[in-house]
């Protein structure tokens, strides 16, 4: 289980990066967010990593920061490389990727939905899922959404029978 | 030759008009809209409005423990929840370090490709519903019934299987399922050319569906085309063969291409996998019964189990092109973070905007159904 | 707001509940008769709101065929007698179904189709999904389960068969009697500016179901918002005149 030759020589020309293989066709890379764009367009441009399968965004709570990973596959290596950025969350903005790889488009503008990040250059960030939506961006750890349901909806009240009798001898389904 | 008098006619600006496609509609696939902006018939501008589905799948699954989710994930796609199971199960597999045993894994490729001749059958019946041929919905649907029969035999469950758990699978095969599963097959086989004369060959759908909605190499790799419909555009990229996981690799079966990249190309690159799924079906059904051993590796309390730290991102080729989970882990009994890379956020949204163009009315549906978009996957 | 309009103030006999009993023989003769005719002949509106929708082919299909029993999909709402809400609803499809639902004519049967129209179901804490179907439009009946079997889709149908020859699948006349509990809770979902093209309150008069709860509280936001609704609104009304409404 070995990188490719290829490939190591490509990651290394990024500065400050560190690589580390997941599984047999999978590689965690790990860099500054400066440098991604020039990570991306080298290993499209050199090795064929055309296919951008998507871009995840984990929100950390503790060190305040968004996580970014992108990850592109190359159909001539067969290798898969995640690239693994950390940005703030404060203002949470990163720049677009759309120019090198169409499919950002649609994660970018999900992400800025479901998390606020705003990406500078994208062609489209309006909202696609949460339109009629007015609270704050869903898939952010500070937002409860038990407490918004509890808020917001109803519950049938059920009392069977059975179920009183259950309760009556100290049961119950809660 | 034009009449002397001959004058061209101006149309007024109002001419051009929008026209808000879907949800209601039974044009469209699923609930989904379409706000297309047309001139005559032809569409000059389409944007996709989602999100008539949307469940929040990804916050709910950070709420629920490892093994609620294997409830969760089958309905994040409805026609096809095989290869969601089967991605979230092998995420989870990765990060806790679990080897599957290798009778499950045989296993759970049968239900796969079990799982994609079912909403291949689907996905003709819908299509040539699209174009008035309701014989072929009839036909493909009730097929795929006796396949969901099957599922139900095996599983408990026809639609949600929820079989696949990270692991293993729940169940072992019933007795004499597998012989069922032949003659099923040899059934499919035998009613093919039929769908051949109705569908395929129909007068009809080659001319509605040949010459629409093309996408050529180029687009379909730059725009993140996967699936069956990248292979419609003769590329011969397939993740069973290229990123192999479970027993793919001792399977034999063609990687179906065909040239064209128009609706029809992406309807007989379907027809082909049906083909080819049957194949890898048969091989199971011969190999299988040799395969002992466990179905399922020991897991620890599943109400207690928390998973080491870690992150893993797994692939699948579903029927609808590349399903992928990435999946965060804190330590916790809880997923930390769930991201679903559904193959139809792709051909739903930014492909479907850019092919609707030039297009015209009559033929959006036909463009849809034949990209097999499917909007839950979209809307999560 | 309410003691400016006319409507209400000019006839005010109209506002109380209609007692079924109160109305003439004939009438109920002919109201059984309908209801006998009407059950044999039911179209599904089209309309998959959920997941629920992947049991609905092989339902119509030729495997169960409920087309023997006189029950066949309809593509249009305006067409349509019953409105099948197949699962779960997010808070953007509900805005919708509520728009078809009130397009549809009366007499109008709506079925929750799963776990999810009933209590949230495998979703009951998600954000996006709405939890209780019936607050927001009446249903006559619903089915458990996720997902329910084709055969627990038809002996749903015939059971709504049954109710409608008994005259009991009345869900369509609580939404006229009691249109402004539900507008209510439309607009706790949606906010007050909630309003949809359709006049449910003239509907109401019309098929003469107009009771106590039809008009209220919340049925008076309409008036600043609803097109319809300019007919009801005095000369003086600040924001919008009267004249403003006919347009060509």
């Amino acid at each position: 289980m070995s990188i490719p030759a290829k490939l190591n020589d490509v990651l290394h020309e990024m500065p400050g990066i560190k690589v580390r293989m997941m599984n047999e066709r999978r590689v965690r890379v790990d860099l500054s967010p400066d440098t991604l764009p020039a990570l991306l367009e080298i290993l499209k441009g050199r090795l064929g990593y055309c296919h951008l399968s998507a871009i995840s965004c984990v929100d950390w709570v503790q060190t305040d920061q968004f996580e970014l990973v992108y990850h592109v596959w190359s159909h001539m290596l067969k290798t898969m490389v995640s690239a693994h950025i950390f940005i703030s969350r404060q203002p949470g903005q990163f720049i677009s990727v759309y120019d090198i790889h169409a499919p950002a488009g649609f994660f970018e503008r999900d992400i800025h939905e479901m998390f606020g990040v705003h990406f500078e250059g994208a062609p489209n960030l309006n909202k696609f899922i949460l339109t009629s939506w007015g609270g704050p961006p869903p898939m952010l750890k500070s937002f409860n959404t038990r407490e918004y349901v509890e808020k917001t909806f109803d519950w049938v009240q059920y009392s069977p029978d059975w179920l009183k009798d259950i309760e009556a001898k100290g049961g119950g389904i809660d | 030759m034009r009449p002397e008098n001959y004058r061209p006619v101006k149309h007024p600006p109002s001419h051009e008009y929008e026209l808000y496609f879907g949800p209601n509609h039974p044009g469209i696939e699923g609930n989904y809209a379409i706000r297309v902006r047309l001139k005559g018939d032809v569409i000059i501008e389409a944007i996709a409005d989602g999100g008539y589905l949307h469940r929040g799948f990804e916050k709910i699954m950070e709420e629920r423990l490892w093994i609620q989710n294997v409830a969760l994930v089958p309905r994040i796609c409805v026609p096809d929840p095989v290869p969601m199971e089967e991605t979230y199960s092998r995420a989870v597999e990765m990060i806790g370090g679990l080897e599957v045993p290798v009778r499950a894994q045989w296993i759970r490729v049968m239900l796969l490709e079990m799982s994609r001749i079912c909403a291949h059958l689907f996905t003709f019946g819908g299509n040539a519903a699209t174009i008035g041929l309701y014989t072929n919905m009839f036909w493909g649907v009730t097929m795929r019934d006796y396949f969901l029969d099957l599922f139900e035999e095996v599983t408990g469950a026809r639609i949600y299987h929820m079989f696949i758990t990270p692991g293993g699978v729940r169940r072992d095969l019933p007795e004499g399922f597998l012989g069922r599963l032949g003659n099923l097959l040899d059934e499919l086989e035998r009613r093919m050319p039929e769908f051949e004369d109705l569908f395929f060959e129909s007068a009809v759908v080659i001319n509605r569906a040949s010459g629409i909605g093309i996408i050529s190499q180029e687009q379909a790799l730059s725009w993140g085309v996967t699936g069956p419909n990248l292979r419609a555009c003769d590329l011969p990229i397939d993740l069973r063969r290229d990123d192999p996981y479970l027993v793919y690799p001792e399977l034999e079966f063609d990687v179906v291409t065909v040239e064209g990249g128009d609706a029809l190309a992406r309807m007989m690159a379907r027809r082909g996998e049906v083909i080819q799924s049957i194949r890898i079906l048969r091989q199971i059904i011969a190999r299988l019964p040799s395969i002992g051993g466990a179905i399922r590796s020991p897991l620890p309390n599943p109400l207690a189990w928390n998973l080491p730290v870690g992150e893993a991102y797994a692939r699948t080729e579903s029927s609808k092109g590349e399903t992928a989970f990435y999946i965060v882990s804190d330590g916790g009994p809880r997923p930390y973070r769930v991201h679903v890379r559904g193959p139809s956020s792709m051909h739903a949204v930014q492909v479907l905007e850019k092919l609707l163009i030039g297009a015209r009315i009559e033929d959006i549906a036909q463009i849809m159904f034949s990209l097999d978009a499917c909007p839950p996957e979209v809307d999560r | 707001m309410s003691d400016k309009l006319p409507v209400i103030e000019d006839q005010p006999e109209i506002c109380r509940s209609v007692d079924a009993g109160e109305r003439s023989v004939w009438t109920r003769v002919m109201n059984r008769f309908a209801d006998h005719c009407r059950a044999r002949s039911l179209f599904v509106l089209h309309y998959c709101t959920g997941c629920g929708a992947i049991e609905l082919p092989p339902t119509i299909t030729s495997r169960f065929d409920m087309e023997r029993v006189g029950v066949s999909p309809m593509v249009t709402p305006r067409q349509a007698d019953i409105l099948l809400i197949t699962g779960y609803l997010s808070i953007k499809t509900l805005k919708r179904v509520i728009l078809s639902y009130e397009q549809m004519q009366s007499p109008k049967y709506v079925i929750g189709f799963g776990s999810c129209t009933i209590n949230g179901g495998m979703y009951w804490n998600s954000y996006a999904t709405v939890k209780r179907l019936d607050q927001y439009i009446p249903a006559d009946l619903f089915i458990a389960g996720c997902m329910p079997r084709p055969e627990a889709v038809q002996q749903v149908l015939l059971k709504l068969m049954e109710d409608i020859d008994a005259g009991k699948a009345n869900g369509w006349q609580d939404y006229y009697n009691n249109y402004d509990r539900y507008l209510g809770n439309q607009q706790a979902l949606f906010g007050e500016s909630w309003h949809t093209p359709t006049d449910v309150i003239a509907e109401a008069k019309h098929y003469g179901y107009l009771a106590d709860g039809t008009m209220g509280r919340h049925t008076d936001l309409l008036l600043k918002r609803a097109d319809y609704a300019l007919d009801r609104v005095p000369e003086d009304y600040p924001e919008r005149g009267k004249n403003e409404r006919r347009l060509p």
